[in-house]
């Protein structure tokens, strides 16, 4: 129960945080105007110029480097203006608690004359937004589309309104719970599982659930649906950091599952100007490329531009050691790939029977 | 070709009957077109070169008007002009080649022929007479009624009338076989363009579809007529030369009755004592108030030592300077014989001066226009020739030498450009402000040049925005006043407007709407064809029209930026007021207060500065 009260005061300085923060911006806009100079907002930049791999933190960050937007400038008025529109709408959504979605943001800019001319726009000016309060969008109540899944023995408390104080065990239902903002905001309050495991694929989740691997390993099992949303990720984060569970990451046997799981590790480039999106700690358990031949899996030729990315992903700091390194190697060696389904040629259970103990052993030496 | 094949000459008529495609009759609705085209600019140059604002009618009436084209018209053009005196009507529209169109000033038509061949072809197509009326003195019309005889190039009158009338002007007719469906547009521009190119003529037209045309006169003064005048040095060639100097050669003087009794009375001698030596003791006396023929008479005589009757019966052969001989052919005694000159004698001179010509000086400022006596002396240093160099004696290689020395050097005043009729800026920018309402235009009148000595004159004016009903870039192709409607792409004037690079000017060309008017005005405009529908690109011509439009695209340009400008500020007073108001109210609940801040003084203040830079 101490626990418990400690999250839930944590929960509430953070939305205090971040209505802080946007009502200093909005002072000093408004105290600008007041005395008749134009408003000035200053933003990170987020060009690649700026974008730096601290190897400290093991993720992407943004240098120091800033763009000035500027109100009197009559190119950046528009953006400036619609800038200081959705900290007002973020306000607005995080003092009621009120989810919405990057669509939802680019259709309420209607109603008050912020003609965004489409929603790449508007969602770009929703990363601006995060650059500046340097807090992901899910704290400003804006949540993505995608939904990933998560099933286990894993309690939570609702936060959001309507639902407050309201428990749910994630075991109870077999199809598994979409990751949606409900769950994101929601305490979590007690496990019994002592590991998370992150797949990259529905198809295997629900093998996953059906073979009772949350039993079996006492683990909680997370469906990333293919590159795994932030939301998701900040999720995996708050059991690693919250609950102390380890994560492992069970991917498809090619370099796109590779990174899947790097991103889940330590971020991507395009949110560098964010922190709390990463589980240092994580690892990455399969399908390796060396288990492609270990475990003689039926393989596809790797395309021209699964090629291409091994090269480019070589060029990239994470990849210079350890098995990032050397899987990435043997995919450009072999040039062949294979998927998690590819086990079934040795019996549908074949995975969770055989691999994944024998994988989960391997991931303890990591 | 073979020895039997037969020279005939044929009539001018006949050479033109042959060839009318080349004057532009070859089809109906070239031919309706162009018959147009040649009675109006009659009536504009009569009226011009009588100083009478013109006011010209003309109609285009169906013979049968239900039926398909090409069809029989009547084409009448009436004009307020000065008439033509009725002894002349006949010859005038009867015959191929007749005119007043051959000396050195500018008019529309070049050999007045056009109006001729309009007749012919009307004849030629449908048979029917051309009827003329003229009225030159306010007070009788005479009515001609006639045909043409091809072969013998003769006008065949069928019918001639007189009436009273007050309307002094002229009247043609004729019918001829058009198509007015195709060769309407073409006609209906023709017209509108010349009213904008003639802004001080009244030009009406009733067309066969029973529409009515009238373009009224914008100004009500005419500019100054053109007078007849001597080539420029400019651009004159070897050929032209040449031919100045058999005229500038002297001639020895023909011995008859009349010169003898010219001599006589310059001498102021009774017939009496009109003999050899008095004649000689006399003219010594009176040597400087001599004439030149009497001069070479008596420095004849003097040398032959001959009375009038002897030098009568010989014909002088040589002036043989080098030798200093005078060789002559003596009638009586069929021989030709020698004499001996001395060069100190003082006749030497007058008789050497004569066969040689004149001094190069001389020979620059008598014959050129613009050459003075110190631009004479001047450019023969600059040409490296003795200022009393005689032209007579110049060898070919001196003449091309002389001839390229004309073109380049640069001391030389323009030409003079009273031969010519340029309409002026002031008029061209009232025609153009008119016709078009445009939001910028600029004029600007080219100081006279020359082209193969001939004068010309570059007038253009530039017009942008405002009414201009064209999308992108228009071209207005005007020649002594004539539009230039045909034959587009091969022209000098669209060449140098092609050429040009409107982004430097910061001026979209493809959908600016934007109108160039261009006037060349010369003694003669060199055409491509006799159609006289495209300019050909004469060096000088199109460094003209390039330093005109060059001028004329760096105001365009300056107006733009201008006007950029305006627009600009006006566009960011216009953003600030639209988006500050949104960010005052955001940021006042943001931060959480209850009244706006007042930013109402910032848009004030950009909308002062939108207003001053306007």
């Amino acid at each position: 129960m101490q626990l418990q009260k400690k999250q839930n005061k944590a929960s509430k300085d953070k939305s205090k945080d971040l209505v802080d923060i946007l009502k200093k911006h909005g002072a000093q806009v408004y105290e600008d105007l007041e005395n008749g100079q134009f408003p000035k907002i200053s933003i990170p930049n987020r060009s690649i110029s700026n974008i730096i791999y601290d190897k400290k933190l093991r993720q992407y960050i943004l240098g120091s480097g800033t763009a000035l937007r500027s109100s009197k400038n009559t190119a950046q008025l528009r953006s400036f203006t619609q800038l200081v529109w959705l900290a007002f709408f973020a306000n607005k959504l995080t003092q009621q608690k009120k989810s919405s979605t990057l669509r939802d943001v680019y259709y309420s800019s209607q109603a008050f004359a912020i003609d965004f001319e489409d929603q790449s726009e508007s969602d770009n000016i929703i990363v601006d937004l995060e650059a500046v309060l340097t807090k992901p969008r899910e704290e400003f109540y804006v949540f993505p589309e995608e939904r990933s899944s998560i099933f286990g023995d894993l309690t939570i408390e609702y936060t959001i309104p309507g639902y407050e104080g309201k428990k749910m065990n994630l075991s109870d239902h077999p199809d598994g719970y979409a990751i949606g903002p409900s769950l994101t905001s929601s305490q979590l309050v007690d496990t019994s599982a002592e590991l998370v495991i992150a797949i990259e694929k529905g198809g295997l989740f629900t093998r996953f659930i059906e073979e009772k691997v949350d039993k079996k390993f006492k683990s909680i099992i997370l469906n990333t649906g293919g590159q795994a949303p932030r939301s998701t990720r900040t999720l995996l984060k708050r059991l690693h950091d919250e609950m102390g569970l380890p994560v492992v990451i069970l991917t498809d046997g090619d370099v796109y599952g590779e990174h899947i799981a790097m991103v889940i590790k330590s971020g991507s480039a395009n949110a560098a100007h964010l922190r709390e999106l990463t589980v240092p700690d994580a690892k990455w358990m399969g399908v390796w490329a060396t288990d492609i031949d270990k475990y003689k899996l039926p393989t596809i030729p790797m395309t021209e531009s699964d090629i291409k990315r091994c090269y480019d992903l070589q060029k990239d700091p994470r990849y210079q050691e350890g098995i990032w390194k050397k899987e990435l190697e043997v995919f450009l060696k072999i040039k062949r790939k294979a998927e998690l389904e590819a086990f079934s040629k040795y019996g549908l259970t074949n995975i969770t029977d055989k691999y994944l103990p024998q994988k989960l052993e391997l991931a303890k030496s990591l | 070709m073979s020895s039997k094949e037969q020279f005939n000459q044929i009539s001018p008529s006949e050479f033109f009957y042959r060839n009318r495609d080349l004057a532009g009759f070859s089809n109906p609705t070239r031919s309706l077109y162009t018959a147009v085209r040649e009675f109006v600019e009659n009536s504009l140059d009569a009226c011009d070169h009588s100083g009478i604002l013109p006011n010209i009618h003309m109609i285009i009436k169906a013979v049968d008007p239900d039926k398909p084209d090409p069809k029989q018209y009547i084409l009448t053009v009436k004009d307020n002009g000065p008439g033509i005196p009725s002894k002349h009507v006949p010859l005038a529209f009867g015959t191929v080649l007749y005119g007043s169109k051959f000396g050195l000033k500018q008019a529309r038509g070049m050999f007045g022929l056009g109006a001729t061949m309009a007749i012919l072809y009307g004849q030629i197509t449908t048979n029917k007479p051309v009827k003329v009326k003229s009225n030159d003195d306010g007070k009788t019309r005479y009515e001609f009624e006639m045909l043409l005889d091809i072969q013998k190039n003769k006008p065949v009158l069928l019918k001639k009338e007189e009436k009273p009338s007050s309307e002094q002007g002229l009247s043609v007719s004729i019918c001829l076989d058009g198509d007015y469906s195709k060769a309407g547009t073409k006609i209906r521009d023709y017209v509108y363009q010349t009213s904008l190119i003639t802004p001080y003529a009244t030009i009406t037209f009733d067309d066969p579809k029973g529409e009515k045309f009238n373009h009224k006169a914008i100004i009500r003064t005419m500019p100054p007529a053109p007078t007849i005048i001597a080539p420029h040095p400019y651009g004159i060639d070897v050929e032209t030369i040449r031919r100045m100097l058999v005229d500038t050669h002297y001639q020895i003087p023909n011995v008859d009755a009349k010169m003898i009794e010219k001599i006589r009375k310059e001498l102021g001698m009774s017939k009496k004592k009109f003999n050899y030596n008095d004649i000689m003791k006399k003219a010594e006396k009176k040597w400087k108030s001599l004439t030149r023929p009497v001069r070479v008479v008596i420095a004849l005589m003097s040398f032959l030592e001959a009375d009038f009757e002897k030098l009568q019966r010989v014909r002088i052969e040589d002036v043989d300077l080098r030798n200093n001989k005078l060789v002559y052919w003596d009638y009586s005694t069929s021989e030709t014989i020698a004499v001996d000159m001395e060069t100190e004698n003082p006749y030497y001179k007058q008789l050497a001066n004569t066969v040689q010509g004149e001094s190069l000086t001389h020979f620059l400022t008598k014959r050129f226009q613009r050459v003075g006596p110190t631009a004479a002396t001047e450019f023969c240093k600059f040409a490296k020739f003795k200022p009393e160099t005689r032209v007579g004696n110049m060898s070919d290689q001196e003449l091309v030498k002389l001839s390229d020395a004309l073109q380049t050097y640069e001391g030389f005043r323009s030409p003079d450009p009273t031969c010519l009729a340029p309409l002026g800026e002031s008029p061209l920018e009232k025609g153009i402000e008119r016709r078009f309402e445009p939001d910028f235009m600029a004029v600007v009148q080219r100081t006279a040049s020359a082209y193969s000595g001939f004068p010309f004159v570059i007038e253009m004016g530039i017009a942008y925005g405002g009414n201009i009903k064209s999308n992108g870039l228009k071209v207005f192709r005007f020649a002594n006043r004539i539009p230039l409607l045909y034959d587009e792409g091969s022209d000098v004037v669209l060449k140098v407007v092609n050429d040009t690079d409107w982004g430097r000017y910061k001026v979209k060309s493809d959908s600016a709407s934007m109108v160039i008017v261009s006037h060349i005005c010369s003694t003669r405009v060199p055409y491509k064809t006799v159609g006289k529908e495209n300019v050909a690109d004469r060096p000088e011509i199109e460094k003209e029209l390039r330093l005109a439009l060059q001028f004329l695209s760096r105001k365009l340009s300056s107006y733009m930026s201008k006007k950029g400008q305006a627009e600009m500020a006006k566009k960011r007073a216009n953003l600030y007021s639209k988006y500050l108001p949104l960010i005052a109210q955001f940021c006042t609940e943001l931060a959480g207060k209850k009244k706006e801040p007042s930013y109402q003084k910032m848009l004030k203040e950009e909308n002062a500065i939108a207003e001053k830079t306007e």
